[in-house]
């Protein structure tokens, strides 16, 4: 019989581990995130050209396409198992808060995977001027953080509602918005020798305060 | 394993869907283990609500179902620990085996032996001959032996079936019949179902007169 309360992370661990087996097999998030972040950096460069010189448009097309690309899969974390009625199954073997927390380092994981892919390839396409490895990826690393944290929020709030589509962008929207503002601002300033330190903090206060609200609010999600 | 001492009771115990539509309406009932109670009634009158009310996966609008094991209290966030439940409802990853559903449940649930655990259930429901074939392409009887078989899967001492014989052949009720005499002697085994076969593995019963398709209050 199971033990209760004290198996917390090999049932998150468990679900992790679910979540990558399921992506392998059906590819459903990770071909469709490829394909907008190339596509759309492809579709740029060829409009625009290389822009070495323009820092600011840099880092809100990199935001942009991260942000877009890591969205079409991670917005439907939770809506699947809605869909394809898997969620009695999860809520009978796991806590609100551990299928939660397994969704989440999934969701960091695949957004690991989206940057590994969509940051050389932006970089090499855009002729961007050479980063400051350190800052950058430290604002790369918050962001993701942050924007994992607050994707998975919002997919297990609306996974029961009926229109769920519109309140993911209703929703999404104003926790999204101090992502995007402060890694866009961090990124373009490590481009330009300036600091990153304020930019880094507030990702990282943000991604931990929506961590926190996450925690307390996952166990009373899904009570019909 | 011995027996658990198992008892399930509520006190006016009401669900409501939206406004109007009731799932149960003022519920009373106690029943120990072990045994089988049949829980019977029309269409709509409540039978899985109920069940999914114990399982803990339903919060009830008022009152609520007491669940304890060997005098203590099972709080509702863990009952899932304890109640193992078969309804149509559950679905599976199309996408993995049977035996991989049932392994990561039972990875999920912290068991020692997911592998072994698995195995088992499915032998207990005969369905370890198409364990390794995925869940896509099973047929519906196929399909509710799996239930059956994620329901046993960690030992539970409270079973839920509801209409556990839908979709099943011959071979499947009687599978089903063989899981109930077994279970009966080591816990609580309650049957949502008006098939009167299924009716007559149980000693008691509770018959859900509130609500029925005909009133639909």
């Amino acid at each position: 019989m199971p033990n209760g309360a004290s198996s917390s992370w090999p049932a998150v661990w468990a679900i992790l581990r679910k979540e990558c087996r399921s992506e392998w097999r059906t590819r459903y998030g990770l071909n469709a995130a490829l394909l907008f972040a190339v596509t759309s950096l492809t579709a740029v460069t060829f409009a625009a050209g290389p822009l070495p010189d323009r820092t600011d448009l840099l880092s809100a097309l990199l935001w942009i396409t991260l942000l877009f690309a890591a969205l079409s899969s991670m917005s439907h974390a939770f809506v699947r198992e809605t869909e394809s009625r898997t969620l009695l199954m999860l809520r009978l073997v796991a806590s609100p808060t551990q299928i939660a927390l397994g969704k989440l380092l999934f969701n960091l994981l695949f957004l690991g995977v989206v940057l590994a892919v969509t940051v050389p390839l932006f970089l090499l396409l855009t002729a961007a001027p050479p980063v400051r490895w350190g800052p950058f990826a430290l604002v790369l690393g918050l962001g993701s953080v942050a924007l994992a944290a607050s994707s998975t929020l919002v997919g297990a709030v609306i996974a029961q509602s009926r229109s769920r589509g519109a309140l993911f962008a209703g929703v999404s929207l104003p926790l999204l918005l101090p992502v995007l503002a402060a890694g866009v601002s961090g990124t373009r300033a490590q481009w330009d020798g300036l600091p990153v330190g304020a930019d880094a903090r507030l990702l990282g206060a943000y991604a931990v305060a929506l961590f926190g609200a996450s925690l307390l609010l996952y166990d009373h999600l899904w009570e019909d | 394993m011995s027996a658990a001492a198992v008892s399930v009771s509520a006190s006016g115990l009401t669900h409501r869907y939206g406004r109007r539509a009731t799932g149960v309406e003022e519920l009373e009932f106690s029943f120990e283990g072990p045994g089988v109670v049949a829980v019977t009634g029309a269409n709509g009158s409540g039978k899985s609500t109920l069940l999914r009310i114990v399982a803990g996966v339903l919060r009830a609008s008022q009152g609520d179902v007491r669940l304890q094991i060997q005098g203590r209290d099972v709080p509702r966030g863990l009952r899932r620990t304890r109640v193992g439940l078969a309804t149509p409802e559950l679905a599976f990853y199309e996408e993995f085996t049977g035996r991989e559903n049932l392994e990561f449940a039972a990875q999920t649930h912290g068991l020692d032996a997911p592998r072994a655990a698995a195995a088992n259930a499915l032998s207990r429901v005969g369905l370890e001959s198409r364990g390794g074939d995925r869940v896509a392409a099973y047929s519906s009887g196929m399909k509710q032996r799996l239930r059956l078989a994620f329901a046993l899967l960690h030992s539970p001492p409270v079973l839920l079936l509801d209409e556990p014989g839908s979709h099943l052949d011959d071979e499947g009720r009687a599978a089903v019949r063989e899981v109930v005499r077994a279970e009966r002697a080591r816990g609580l085994v309650l049957i949502a179902t008006n098939d009167p076969q299924e009716v007559q593995l149980a000693e008691r019963s509770l018959e859900l007169v509130a609500r029925g398709l005909g009133d639909p209050a």
